[in-house]
């Protein structure tokens, strides 16, 4: 069995963290290893894993392959994957490989699963974990057909280290058919915080900071300052449920929560390390939202409230308001 | 202080360069469920010959078959509340070749109890008589598991040969039978306002804005509802129904007719512990506990899976009368327990029961307009049958209007009343109501008379009743003071009133446990808090963009009320204290729509009639369960 | 450009608010009580059509939904998503569920695009959710793509920009919150939507008397595509655990609280 471990490079050359667990979930395989790489510029990468085991190193770079643009990427993923003539074929589940590796799987007629989150090898067979419903269920898959392309999903296989080295790279030259250009990326502001992979919390949001306050008031603009002032203070990311990103955006009850800030059954279901639900209430599927992160703390006004029951770590039954206030001025 | 309403838009007013759009079509009918099923099914049968041309052209639309639009106002027409039990002699006539197996949860009516529940815990409110009762029924060993099953069914009551349905499966079922048939077509998710009216006739409805705030006034968005022409409006909305309560508000019910007693039916699907002993086919009824006014029932479909719940009925006076504690209480009564203990809520909802059945009847028919099912004033309240009979007057309907059709007949009071109402009342529906038609009056006088009147009733053919003159809904509801007197001093219950307005809580958690009602242990599975049973079993939700739906008629009213008995019955804590004093608050997003709070409000319109201070309109959104 | 072909891609899927559990049928797993279960358009496939309406009012072009699903399941859903936008159906009768092979799916839509009468490739968007609330791989749409020969495609779209000449600008969604802007000489392309921009459009009846015309017809003339669901096989597929034991905290003065998340927030 031939494991091709392909992905794309970052600005500069490198590989990012997801590409590296992929690296991982690929390795951990125990089979016989070949990278692929593209990208603007891919021997940085691969001298940056030189050591990891490959018994080859492929590659696809230029100006054409900068960017994350499907024709171009579609094309070297191609050419890698012939090349390498590899069964089992891993890509991180980045948005940028995300965007054609089932287009890819099917020019190369291999079977293709996605956003994985486990993948072993045991008594000859490739296992492959990802869940179904948004979350709500978990699956073990398996299947004969080869070549077969999965992405893995980050946040679920150990980066391998210390895999320094030279690595001599064969350079491949797709022909890219295109008529797509990319002109840019546009970041959100600075303090602008959605959800974001790398930090280490994630504050949820919920509907109760909308709700009217005991006095029969609502208190937007102390919530709004609030939440803020706690991202601002931990730098986490920020999540929020359907029922108050409904309720706000531009002119709304909390004017800096988008769709983009959605956590659960029809928004993301980010990882991150720790997460912190405050004023949410609700059970499955409500609770989906949190099912990645691994230490949950909660604060609710209500002792049986299902985001916390048996799913959080610690339930604190106080008034959110009060204690992100205090919260805020110890972080300071 | 100023008395206010919402700030609107006064009627029919649009702001600059917004239109109301208007179409026409043939038949307008407004509510989808078992009487709406029946009256669809038979015309759409109808309206095809054998050879699939149509039988009739549309005249809204000439050149097209008759276009039959129905709204209903929840997002799925299986969102409708109620496990049925039935005789199913319309149904049968509907479908001669019914194979239940084609509607999950259906099954048929194997065996049949009725058992009276002792009070385990002490703490309901029985007369003397009833503690007698129990006295005896205890001493004599009679009572099991502080329950007695009773040695005998009257007929009245028996409903084998029959069959046990989720009334969401059967709509989603029934549904899928009449679209496929392809001459009506069901449009879920869209509430209609009210009837469109000249005079005493109805001319079309007119459905709800859209992109409104909560107040109802236009946003980014705004889509004024749409005028529906119709040459006949079917109104099937059921008691709360916007169309048929704004009929009887405007036409007024026939003399002698009154539609004053309610009920609000509160309920779960509950996965039945492994290894249950209740068989599929079991139809239980229960009464005399939690409180001696409160029934319960519980039917057993196929899988091991139970359609369990409560009646709380307006003639239970208590101003705190709180379907979901009560339903807890039940629940866990050692005769029930002892198969319930460790089952599964699956889902739950309430729904409000018109119990004044032919007593309530309207006026069936107008120029333009026609009712049927249980805003009818179908229900047997003898029998305690309603599904069957709602659909049957469906039937009945969709025969009438097929042959006003056929001899192109316009569709007046007349044409109706010769056809639709004939049938109605040679029908067995009017027969069996008749006999039932004052069975229920002595519950009026008093829960032990009551049931004595509905023995006499049944066994003698209606002949025999306990007699109950009847008081508007609001008339009934005593102070507080007075309910408790005896038990609770007035002094306690200020300071009741007061801790629980300051933390913006309903009176009735503390009242029951004062009175000794045991608080409750939840297990997360079928002992939820009330919040849970709408997310894990109501899967309570409401689309944006529509206005509130419950509001309050005079807010001064509600400042000087001191029951806020709408607070305490709303079956999905929609209507909250609002620690301000003042009106109630309302959260849409909560609202199951079971509109308890027309009738659970203790005090007059200021318009007078025969409402009370809560204004109850059509809305979407409300329970996203198929399976109650 | 005048007169774009928007072919929207999308199902049912169970209404996201139930409770969902596997059980073994008997072609592998399947959900407990499935045609129990309401069900609604998928949110993501939604939010495309919206978007894809949207589009063709401004284009003067026409909407297509293709769908694969149970055709009762489909026509019952249809009673609501047909109120919202105009647009014609074409219904392929089949399983909807979320262990359905992606391949499989994106063939047999493939196949029914290419069938859909009047296709002009030069003119054509597929439109689709980038994920959904069922199987949620995010790949059918790139393999209807490559097998309709159709290369650029986008994904976690959330806007497009149509210009005159035909070319049109996209934001897809990427890591961080951030969009990628690209832009494209024109049809044909794959659009995968996030949540777009758009509102949920009100319940209109009149658009919902007039896409009746063509729904009914062709749900009568629905395909039926059984999926064969070879190559996949499922080791076990289960609801994972999720009890936590959890330590609540009551009565705990404000302060103490706060000491207490700020520990565990800095540890």
């Amino acid at each position: 069995m031939k494991v091709l471990f392909l992905a794309h490079t970052e600005e500069g050359g490198g590989l990012g963290k997801a590409a590296l667990e992929a690296l991982g979930a690929a390795k951990g395989l125990g089979f016989e290893l070949v990278v692929g790489l593209y990208g603007a510029e891919v021997q940085a990468g691969a001298d940056a894993i030189a050591g990891c085991g490959a018994a080859k190193f492929l590659g696809v770079a230029g100006a054409d392959f900068a960017t994350a643009r499907y024709g171009s990427d579609a094309s070297a993923c191609e050419a890698i994957a012939k090349a390498a003539g590899a069964d089992l074929i891993v890509m991180p589940a980045t948005a940028r490989a995300s965007r054609v590796a089932a287009g890819v799987a099917l020019r190369l007629g291999a079977a293709v699963d996605t956003r994985l989150t486990g993948l072993e090898a045991a008594e000859g067979k490739v296992v492959a974990t990802r869940w179904f419903y948004r979350q709500r269920m978990v699956g073990r898959i398996e299947r004969d057909a080869r070549p077969w392309l999965v992405t893995v999903d980050s946040g679920c296989f150990e980066a391998p280290s210390d895999m320094k080295g030279a690595a001599s790279v064969e350079m491949l030259s797709p022909a890219v058919a295109t008529r797509t250009v990319v002109t840019g990326v546009k970041s959100p502001a600075a303090d602008a915080q959605t959800i974001r992979p790398e930090a280490k919390m994630l504050l949820v949001a919920g509907a109760g900071w909308g709700k009217s306050q005991a006095g029969g008031m609502k208190r937007l603009d102390e919530a709004s300052q609030l939440i803020l002032s706690l991202i601002g203070a931990t730098k986490c990311s920020l999540g929020s449920s359907k029922s108050l990103v409904d309720q706000s955006g531009e002119g709304g009850a909390l004017p800096f929560l988008t769709h983009m800030h959605q956590v659960g059954q029809t928004g993301s279901t980010p990882r991150h390390q720790k997460g912190l639900a405050t004023c949410c209430h609700g059970e499955e599927p409500h609770v989906v939202g949190w099912r990645f992160i691994t230490e949950r703390r909660a604060i609710n006004l209500d002792a049986s409230c299902g985001w916390a029951q048996g799913k959080a770590d610690v339930l604190y039954v106080a008034d959110a308001f009060a204690v992100v206030k205090a919260l805020v001025e110890l972080l300071k | 202080m100023t008395d206010h309403t919402a700030d609107k838009l006064p009627e029919g007013a649009l702001p600059d360069g917004v239109e109301r759009q208007r179409m026409d079509v043939d038949i307008a009918c407004v509510g989808f469920g078992p009487a709406m099923g029946g009256f669809l099914h038979t015309l759409s049968k109808g309206l095809v010959a054998e050879d699939g041309a149509p039988v009739a052209e549309s005249k809204a639309m000439p050149g097209m078959p008759p276009q039959v639009i129905c709204y209903e106002r929840a997002d799925d027409i299986g969102f409708g509340v109620s496990g049925v039990v039935t005789k199913g002699r319309g149904i049968r006539a509907s479908f001669p070749d019914l194979d239940l197996m084609q509607i999950p949860l259906a099954t048929e009516v194997r065996h049949e109890e009725v058992v009276y529940l002792l009070d385990p815990v002490g703490a309901s409110r029985r007369p003397l008589v009833m503690r007698l009762k129990d006295r005896f029924l205890r001493a004599t060993g009679l009572a099991k598991n502080h329950a007695y099953t009773l040695p005998y069914i009257p007929n009245f009551l028996r409903k084998e040969p029959g069959y046990l349905l989720s009334l969401g499966q059967f709509n989603q079922w029934a549904g899928g039978q009449i679209m496929g048939q392809g001459s009506a077509q069901i449009w879920p998710g869209t509430p209609v306002a009210g009837p469109l009216m000249e005079g005493r006739s109805v001319v079309g409805v007119r459905l709800q804005d859209q992109g409104v705030d909560r107040q109802g006034r236009p946003e980014a968005g705004f889509m004024p509802g749409m005028d529906i022409g119709s040459r006949l409006t079917v109104v099937a909305d059921g008691p709360v129904g916007a169309v048929g309560r704004a009929l009887d508000e405007k036409l007024g019910l026939p003399v002698g007719n009154h539609a004053r007693e309610w009920a609000v039916g509160m309920k779960m699907v509950v996965d039945l512990p492994e290894g249950c002993a209740l068989k599929e086919g079991l139809v239980l009824h229960t009464l005399g506990y939690p409180e001696p006014e409160i029934f319960g029932f519980l039917y057993v479909y196929p899988g091991n899976i139970a359609s369990l719940g409560i009646f709380v009925p307006s003639w239970y006076d208590s101003p705190v009368r709180t379907g979901y504690r009560y339903l807890q209480h039940w629940m866990q009564h050692p005769y029930l327990w002892k198969h319930l203990q460790g089952g599964r809520m699956r889902s739950w909802g309430a729904k409000s029961l018109q119990e004044s059945g032919r007593r309530g009847e309207p006026h069936l028919v107008g120029d333009g307009f026609a009712r049927i099912g249980e805003g009818s004033g179908t229900t047997n309240v003898l029998t305690g049958s309603g599904f069957d009979e709602a659909w049957t007057s469906g039937v009945l309907l969709g025969v009438s209007v097929l042959e006003l059709m056929e001899q192109d007949k316009p569709f007046t009071r007349e044409n109706l009343e010769a056809t639709y109402v004939r049938r109605r009342r040679e029908s067995w529906l009017e027969r069996e109501a008749r006999i039932a038609e004052k069975a229920r009056d002595g519950f009026q006088v008093g829960v032990i008379q009551g049931l004595i009147g509905m023995a006499l009733a049944g066994l003698s053919g209606g002949k025999a009743f306990w007699p109950g003159a009847t008081r508007k809904p609001h008339e009934r509801i005593p102070s507080l003071e007075e309910f408790f007197r005896g038990r609770i001093p007035a002094e306690e219950i200020a300071q009741i009133r007061r801790d629980c307005t300051q933390k913006g809580l309903p009176l009735h958690g503390a009242l029951m446990d004062r009175l000794g009602w045991p608080s409750i242990q939840y297990d997360g599975q079928l002992l939820v808090s009330h919040q849970d049973a709408l997310l894990l079993g109501g899967k309570v939700q409401a689309p944006g963009g529509y206005r509130d739906h419950v509001t309050f008629k005079s807010t001064n009213v509600c400042k000087a009320c001191d029951e806020k008995v709408c607070i305490e019955a709303c079956s999905g804590q929609a209507i909250s204290t609002n620690p301000d004093g003042g009106a109630p608050l309302f959260d849409r997003e909560k609202c199951v729509h079971c509109g308890a709070c027309i009738w659970n409000c203790s005090k007059p319109s200021p318009q007078g009639g025969e409402s009370a201070n809560v204004d109850f309109q059509a809305g979407a959104g409300g329970l996203h369960s198929a399976e109650n | 450009m005048k007169g774009l072909q928007i072919v929207v891609l999308g199902s049912i899927v169970p209404d996201p608010l139930q409770t969902l559990e596997p059980i073994v049928g008997p072609t592998g797993p399947a959900l407990k009580n499935e045609m129990m279960l309401p069900a609604v358009l998928d949110p993501w496939a939604g939010h495309a059509l919206y978007e894809a309406a949207n589009l063709a009012k401004q284009v003067e072009g026409k909407v297509y939904l293709v769908a694969l699903g149970p055709k009762a399941k489909l026509q019952q859903v249809m009673m609501n998503v047909a109120q919202k936008v105009p647009f014609e159906i074409n219904v392929l009768d089949g399983p909807a569920g979320g262990f359905t092979d992606a391949a499989e799916t994106a063939k047999a839509l493939a196949g029914a695009v290419e069938k859909l009468p009047g296709l002009d490739k030069g003119k054509l968007l597929i439109f689709g959710g980038w994920q959904s609330a069922s199987r949620g791989t995010g790949a059918v749409l790139q393999m209807v793509g490559e097998l309709l020969g159709v290369t650029d495609q986008f994904q976690g779209v959330d806007e497009i920009k149509m210009s005159d000449d035909g070319s049109f600008t996209v934001l897809e969604r990427i890591e961080g919150g951030s969009y990628q802007l690209s832009s494209c000489q024109g049809a044909p392309a794959v659009l995968g939507w996030a949540t777009g921009n758009l509102p949920e459009p009100p319940n209109n009846p009149q658009v919902g008397m007039a896409n009746m015309r063509f729904i009914m017809p062709a749900l009568q003339k629905a395909v039926a595509a059984p999926l064969k669901g070879e190559g996949l096989r499922f080791q076990s597929v289960e609801v994972p655990s999720q009890r936590r034991e959890t330590r609540i905290v009551k009565d705990a003065p404000v302060d103490d609280i706060a000491r207490e998340l700020a520990d565990w927030i800095r540890a």
